[in-house]
């Protein structure tokens, strides 16, 4: 929005806010790292402080990616993530370690004016220290669980405690400081200065690592919270220092055969609780508690979801990385996700006030069918007048819903970079787990898609990413040696074609090699070497999406752990799209998932098949044309028909479905031609009813079985249509030989689980 | 008249206070001439057949789809489960709208929907009455006592429901 050409006052007063806002976090970072580093040489680094400074950093994230500083951006972002390992104890903080922080501080500085025009851009001394902030978060250690086990904490706290609070109990019980457990009973009308008057006493004597509401004995106007302290001070002085009405502090014993740590007295070892001897287990609230305790920590989370300002070309470098040592053990999540948690959409509210209007209008609608109403009743206006009336307001009516459907599914829309950005983080991560170069090069990250759609694909596009690195990409050397660039490419192509969108994921790689998939499949028992030798090179590539394939014979820790593509075939289908493989050995391989813009409402063609009403989605429909019988022609035992000088494979409905014919006569039939991805199929029908509008409900768990329909939809007088799945029907009557195979194996799978339950 | 209504109202209200918590309640309908009953705690509504929606390639139990308030329900004849022979609909065919807990809300069409019988547990009889095998949606056999030869076929919507 900077950059445009037209640029304002306004902006220019945008612009000036920026750099004064950035300037101070930059010089707030600053001062912050040198507090860190006073804390770091007395061996007591203050983890309050990482937490500022990861604050500090994700703000300014969040305000260079707003004006397009995408040099600053980027840095943050890797700074980010090195920051939320550190505060997580995932890295430890070293003198290295902060060297790099305090350099990151004065790139900042570097950064700020070189955007401001005044300095030289920086620019390979950042790619330097992001290549060494990568380094770091590679040497992420874990380590220390074992020492908090020694005491005796309810486990059902454990889990309920956030990783922060963990690493901080953890770090503590390290340093031999003791654990307490002080509850108190505060007034719901005062708890909130109540509670920062007792963090205020406790704080000069150590860390409160969590609290929680025990649920326990409260009346209406109390709360009881159970507060969990670290410190290195006896029981009966914290007793002294924070005594006060209603809060009884007992200390977390070891479990026997642990060694007290020396700073404790033997004399207070077991302490007689006082009050009600229920104190003896925490006993955590756990839906509380997850309320309070991860705002913090999803807070990283949501910071990937910035307005979409990138350069519909950006590039996110990785490369470099072949350098890097191969982590053997790196912490790959094993049901890693890139979905949000929240389900929020963020909406300008100019669109609101939009929708706002509309709503308006319709309530004037309404007053005028009320009016109308009593007219009519009184006998004023009667029979043509009335009719002439109603069709008026009904023009009107339907002129606002329309507006306001449109308004609303506009609301829905995101742009699809939201799931792009994430993508980024992976491919970075994964091709320095295996040592590859990879850059990823993003087109398109501006284009719309439904928030519902955009959720869902984070996940697939992310398996997809992983198999082309995994499988796609070579080795440095390899790739040298078949005269390619060192460093490969991953394109993420995305761009609106009519009502879908599609999605490319495009390496150029080693491809698929036609002869290997068929001798995996083989292997692995999918179909037989006469059945292999009859596949289409297209069905051959569709092996790929079978459950279970895999052509490694070892598992890697990145692909073949289960989730293949075959899971990224089902979820791209759940949200009605295809997915299309094309592949070129030695130069690489071409996904392409194609998508409807909206789950919400969708728009119809109406078609009646042997007198029942069925729903065809109108965005998978190219037109629909009179069949004329004379230019139908069998072809390879399919009913093929000649349109406009190409052949086009028909496929007759009522007979597919096994329909009952219907009582009336039909002289003529017509073709509905749909296309999905790069499939054309006509589908015969006996009559087009019309078009409409359509909220689409899914069939109920009883019909899961039934393959061909995306769900149904109420007509308005009662009545329930059918809606077609086109891309589940195209496949089907265009690949029996895919779908034969995969029947095959999903029911080799059941009866594989049968077994495994016997 | 009015004073007389309340006078047996109350004494109603007596009798079903005194037996709460012993008695159940069924709802019973008739399937091809026999009278079976369901638990009525597992009945949400009951509704006359709105137009009911062909599902090809449904299972052959599945009448088809029809919508209650905006929601999809599909609806299952009971006959074609239990082989019984099926007569067309007419204005007695009702749908019980019915749901278990454990399953989504399922219609089951009904030629006629007569009455609610409160059994005591000493009225009904188990299944195996009927011989050894009987199948899992049987639940037993119910003889109201107050209806001599009343005899209800007492189901168990369960299975029925979580495998149409």
């Amino acid at each position: 929005m900077v950059e445009g050409g037209g640029r304002g006052d306004s902006g220019d007063k945008a612009r000036d806010e920026f750099f004064s806002e950035a300037q101070e976090l930059v010089d707030g970072l600053g001062r912050d790292l040198l507090a860190l580093d006073e804390g770091l040489k007395k061996k007591q680094p203050d983890a309050e402080l990482i937490n500022d400074v990861f604050r500090g950093v994700h703000t300014l994230k969040g305000l260079s990616g707003l004006f397009g500083a995408t040099r600053m951006a980027g840095l943050s972002h890797e700074l980010e993530d090195v920051l939320d390992d550190l505060r997580l104890g995932r890295i430890e903080l070293t003198p290295s370690v902060l060297d790099l922080l305090f350099q990151a501080v004065s790139l900042y500085a570097r950064i700020l004016s070189a955007e401001s025009g005044e300095g030289e851009d920086p620019g390979p001394e950042v790619e330097q220290l992001l290549l060494a902030l990568g380094q770091i978060s590679q040497r992420r250690t874990g380590s220390g669980a074992g020492v908090v086990a020694r005491y005796d904490l309810d486990p059902a706290l454990m889990g309920v405690l956030t990783e922060y609070e963990e690493h901080r109990l953890r770090t503590n019980v390290q340093q031999g400081l003791g654990l307490y457990r002080i509850r108190v009973r505060f007034s719901l009308a005062t708890i909130d200065s109540a509670l920062d008057e007792l963090k205020a006493k406790a704080r000069p004597h150590g860390e409160i690592i969590t609290y929680l509401p025990t649920g326990a004995g409260s009346d209406v106007d109390t709360i009881e919270l159970e507060i969990l302290m670290a410190s290195r001070a006896s029981v009966d002085l914290l007793r002294t220092a924070i005594s006060g009405p209603n809060i009884v502090i007992d200390e977390v014993r070891q479990r026997s055969g642990a060694s007290a740590p020396a700073s404790l007295s033997p004399s207070v070892a077991p302490p007689p609780p006082p009050v009600g001897a229920a104190s003896v287990a925490l006993t955590p609230a756990p839906s509380a508690t997850h309320e309070t305790g991860s705002p913090q920590r999803d807070r990283g989370e949501e910071a990937h979801a910035p307005p979409s300002v990138l350069a519909p070309a950006q590039s996110f470098a990785a490369t470099g990385v072949a350098a890097a040592p191969r982590p053997v053990a790196a912490p790959v999540a094993q049901e890693m996700s890139l979905r949000s948690v929240s389900q929020t959409v963020r909406v300008d509210i100019r669109k609101l006030d939009r929708l706002m209007t509309i709503v308006g209008e319709l309530a004037i609608v309404k007053t005028a069918i009320a009016n109308l109403t009593d007219r009519a009743r009184a006998g004023v206006t009667g029979g043509r007048d009335l009719a002439i009336e109603l069709g008026r307001l009904n023009r009107t009516f339907e002129r606002h819903l329309a507006q306001m459907q449109s308004g609303i599914l506009e609301v829905r829309m995101v742009p699809l970079g939201q799931a792009f950005d994430k993508l980024a983080r992976v491919v970075r991560q994964i091709s320095r787990e295996l040592a590859k170069g990879v850059n990823l090069v993003v087109t398109g990250a501006e284009t719309e898609i439904d928030k519902l759609i955009v959720e869902e694909l984070s996940d697939p596009l992310m398996h997809m990413i992983r198999n082309a690195i995994d499988h796609g990409i070579e080795q440095r050397d390899e790739r040298l040696r078949v005269g390619k660039p060192p460093v490969g490419t991953i394109a993420l192509n995305a761009f609106q074609k009519g009502n879908q969108v599609v999605i490319e994921v495009e390496d150029d790689g080693r491809g698929m090699d036609h002869a290997s998939l068929v001798a995996a499949a083989v292997r692995k028992g999918m179909l037989t070497a006469d059945e292999a030798r009859e596949l289409s090179p297209r069905e051959v590539l569709a092996l790929v999406f079978m459950p279970g394939f895999t052509t490694k014979e070892v598992a890697t820790d990145l692909s073949g752990r289960g989730v293949g593509l075959d899971v990224v075939k089902t979820n791209i289908a759940k949200l009605g799209g295809v997915v299309d493989i094309a592949s070129d050995v030695g130069i690489g391989t071409k996904m392409t998932i194609t998508l409807p813009i909206t789950l919400a409402i969708i728009n119809v063609l109406l078609v009646e098949i042997e007198d029942r009403l069925f729903a065809v989605p109108l965005a998978s429909v190219e037109e629909a044309i009179a069949l004329d019988e004379r230019h139908v022609r069998i072809v390879e035992a399919r009913e093929v028909l000649t349109v406009r000088g190409t052949s086009l494979p028909i496929c007759r409905l009522g007979r597919l479905f096994g329909l009952p014919p219907g009582r009336r006569e039909r002289p003529r039939a017509f073709v509905v031609i749909a296309q999905v991805g790069n499939r054309r199929l006509g589908f015969a029908v006996d009559e087009l009813v019309g078009q409409q509008d359509i909220v689409i409900k899914a069939l109920g768990k009883s019909l899961k079985s039934v393959r061909g329909f995306a769900g149904a939809t109420e007509l308005g007088d009662q009545r329930v249509a059918l809606v077609l799945d086109v891309a589940a029907l195209i496949e089907e009557v265009l690949a029996p030989g895919e779908t034969r195979l995969l029947a095959s194996a999903l029911e080799a799978d059941g009866e594989l689980r049968r077994i495994g339950r016997a | 008249m009015a004073a007389l209504a309340r006078v047996r109202g109350e004494k109603r209200a007596v009798r079903r206070a005194g037996e709460a918590g012993r008695r159940v309640e069924y709802l019973a309908f008739v399937l091809a001439g026999e009278t079976y009953a369901v638990q009525i705690a597992h009945i949400v509504e009951i509704l006359r057949p709105p137009p009911i929606t062909e599902v090809p390639r449904a299972p052959r139990t599945v009448l088809g789809v029809i919508s209650v308030r905006g929601r999809l329900v599909t609806v299952i004849d009971l006959r074609r489960r239990f082989r019984l022979p099926e007569t067309p609909i007419d204005r007695k065919t009702r749908v019980l709208l019915s749901e278990t807990g454990a399953s989504e809300q399922v219609g089951l069409l009904v030629e006629e929907v007569q009455q609610v019988w409160r059994l005591a547990s000493e009225e009904i009889e188990p299944a195996n009455v009927l011989g050894g095998d009987q199948p899992a949606h049987i639940a037993g056999i119910g003889r109201p006592s107050d209806s001599e030869g009343t005899i209800l076929i007492l189901l168990d919507l369960r299975p029925i429901l979580e495998q149409p």
